[in-house]
């Protein structure tokens, strides 16, 4: 009991300074939150009282709010199945290489080093003002269309500029599984005469599911929770055409309303739509793990 | 030579291009950034496909003067050094008794670490504002590290940990045989042997830290105080249709990541898969 006694201090000492940043700035706003979010405190006043479940009744209504939500779950749909084919079909061509496989590989890495404000700004270069050059000059026709200031084209903009930024990081990841496949069962496979796409389907897709559920896992987690990139390259706009929760819930807490309390409710249901995602994405990808 | 052989042969220019192509792709905002920046507001005007007429640096030494970038740059390299340096050492000491205790509160203490990193940076954002209010932080760079070490320590508590299950228990309990106290062994021991581990945590969340924008958007709001990020930010918003000024910012903005790129590629890249296998 004594020796418990004393392996339990001597482990309160150490983990003390971890456990304290953590309550404060972690654990501590994610529960008080909770409070918060059924509160009217705003920016303006001092004072500030329970109103039960008032924010979430307003936010049934709450238009701009849905269509945030709306479009962020169109975002996270189309992010999945884009940034997810074009990191697998990089990461399994260059790894079918023998030469270039280091160049390759650094060079689409780079833009997951550079922060998604610096990339957006770049490509709101390239939308704003090459892209209308390149149909002025040299006659592509194509690209003369506003391609940040009309909804649909934003859309297409903003899904680009996040594959370019996010896929690296997912190459990495499916080549990280694809060099684990052993080489004989490819080789066998070829013997008995499976074609390169039966191959891939058949051998290397369930081999590096493990590989595919981090992926999914870590693309839906940052597809939610999106913001720098639509804040660099459409801010939103045109209008809220463009606005993704958490840029809605931003410009509700920090810009113009000030509604601090009304903002928590709304990113306390986007924690429970994160949450529930998430848990039964777990669920379904474990499923499918057994079941093979 | 095989069927599979061969259609590998056949397929090796066709995925060259395939490459090339995207890898132009990839490098087009990079490189068009680049050659831009050193153009003229009149030469951005004519054409912005063609080199620029000559290299001078008068459009970067102008916007090192508006955007601070110095003093920028100073903040930010504060921000990520103090913040990174907490995060390791408080979540080394943390990780590893963790690890060698095992007592009920242990893992009691381990799950309670570990559960939040389900918890998205949004839904704890406006909450925080108000912690960092309440504790008169806002604008201090300081007090924001504190801040990224407090989100920053379950993911790396739950990486030490996990590391600490791989190294030798004889090293530290002959130690302690020998008087030497838990702090001592601690600093003496342990934490060298963690250098691996400290390595890529160290690495990932000098990145995170360095790159991250929402967070010191709501807590910093005196441009004294402003990372390099900001400030680019607040430069593309005063100077919108200045190119030349926007762009040799951006660049200069690039630089000191794509430096720590070319330094430290090998642990960045392995980084990734050791923190997705175990995250």
């Amino acid at each position: 009991m004594t020796k418990h006694w004393k392996e339990n201090r001597s482990l309160l000492l150490f983990a003390a300074p971890a456990l304290i940043l953590y309550t404060v700035f972690k654990l501590y706003p994610a529960i008080v939150g909770l409070y918060y979010s059924m509160t009217d405190w705003n920016g303006l006043n001092k004072e500030y009282s329970f109103i039960g479940v008032g924010n979430f009744v307003q936010i049934i209504g709450d238009e701009n709010y849905w269509k945030s939500i709306l479009f962020t779950c169109k975002y996270v749909a189309v992010m999945l199945l884009a940034a997810n084919l074009t990191a697998l079909t990089l990461a399994v061509v260059i790894e079918g290489r023998r030469r270039g496989k280091g160049f390759f590989r650094t060079l689409f890495y780079m833009p997951n080093m550079i922060s998604m404000i610096i990339g957006g700004f770049m490509w709101n270069f390239i939308f704003t003002k090459v892209l209308y050059a390149l149909a002025d000059n040299y006659g592509m026709k194509f690209f003369d269309r506003s391609w940040v200031g009309d909804p649909q084209n934003a859309f297409a903009a903003i899904i680009l500029v996040s594959v370019w930024g996010i896929t690296g990081y997912l190459m990495i990841i499916y080549m990280a599984g694809l060099q684990g496949i052993p080489v004989h069962l490819k080789e066998s496979a070829a013997l008995d005469g499976a074609n390169a796409w039966q191959n891939f389907t058949r051998i290397t897709l369930p081999l590096i599911r493990p590989s595919l559920t981090i992926c999914v896992f870590w693309t839906l987690n940052a597809a939610f929770q999106v913001f720098d990139v639509i804040f660099s390259l459409t801010g939103g706009g045109p209008g809220r055409q463009t606005q993704s929760v958490a840029m809605n819930i931003y410009e509700e807490a920090f810009t113009g309303n000030i509604r601090y309390g009304y903002a928590t409710a709304k990113s306390t249901i986007l924690f429970l739509i994160v949450f529930l995602l998430t848990l039964i994405q777990l669920r379904v990808m474990k499923k499918k793990e057994e079941e093979m | 030579m095989n069927h599979f052989g061969k259609m590998k042969k056949m397929l090796h220019p066709l995925s060259t291009i395939l490459l090339l192509l995207f890898a132009f792709f990839w490098m087009f905002p990079l490189l068009m950034a680049l050659m831009n920046s050193f153009k003229t507001n009149g030469e951005l005007l004519t054409n912005v496909m063609t080199f620029p007429e000559r290299i001078g640096l008068d459009n970067y030494i102008r916007t090192i003067e508006k955007m601070h970038y110095l003093r920028s740059f100073c903040n930010t390299l504060v921000l990520a050094v103090l913040s990174v340096s907490m995060m390791i050492l408080f979540s080394a000491m943390a990780g590893w008794r963790l690890c060698r205790t095992k007592t009920k509160l242990s893992a009691v203490l381990f799950g309670f670490f570990v559960f939040s990193m389900l918890i998205p940076f949004n839904s704890v954002m406006i909450p925080l504002y108000k912690v960092i209010l309440a504790l008169n932080i806002k604008n201090s760079l300081i007090g924001l590290s504190f801040v990224y070490a407090g989100m920053g320590v379950s993911m790396a508590i739950f990486l030490y940990h996990g590391f600490t299950k791989g190294i030798p228990l004889e090293l530290e309990e002959a130690a302690a045989i020998d008087g030497s106290s838990r702090i001592r062994t601690f600093f003496r021991i342990v934490l060298p042997m963690l250098k691996p581990i400290t390595a890529t945590i160290c690495i990932t969340n000098v990145l995170w830290v360095w790159n991250d924008f929402l967070l010191p958007l709501i807590t910093l709001s005196k441009n004294t105080k402003y990372t390099l990020l900001l400030s680019t930010n607040t430069l593309f918003g005063q100077y919108s249709s200045d190119w030349s000024a926007i762009l040799s910012a951006l660049i200069l903005s690039a630089i000191p990541v794509l430096v720590f790129y070319a330094l430290f590629q090998k642990q960045i890249l392995k980084g990734i898969t050791e923190g997705a296998v175990k995250g």
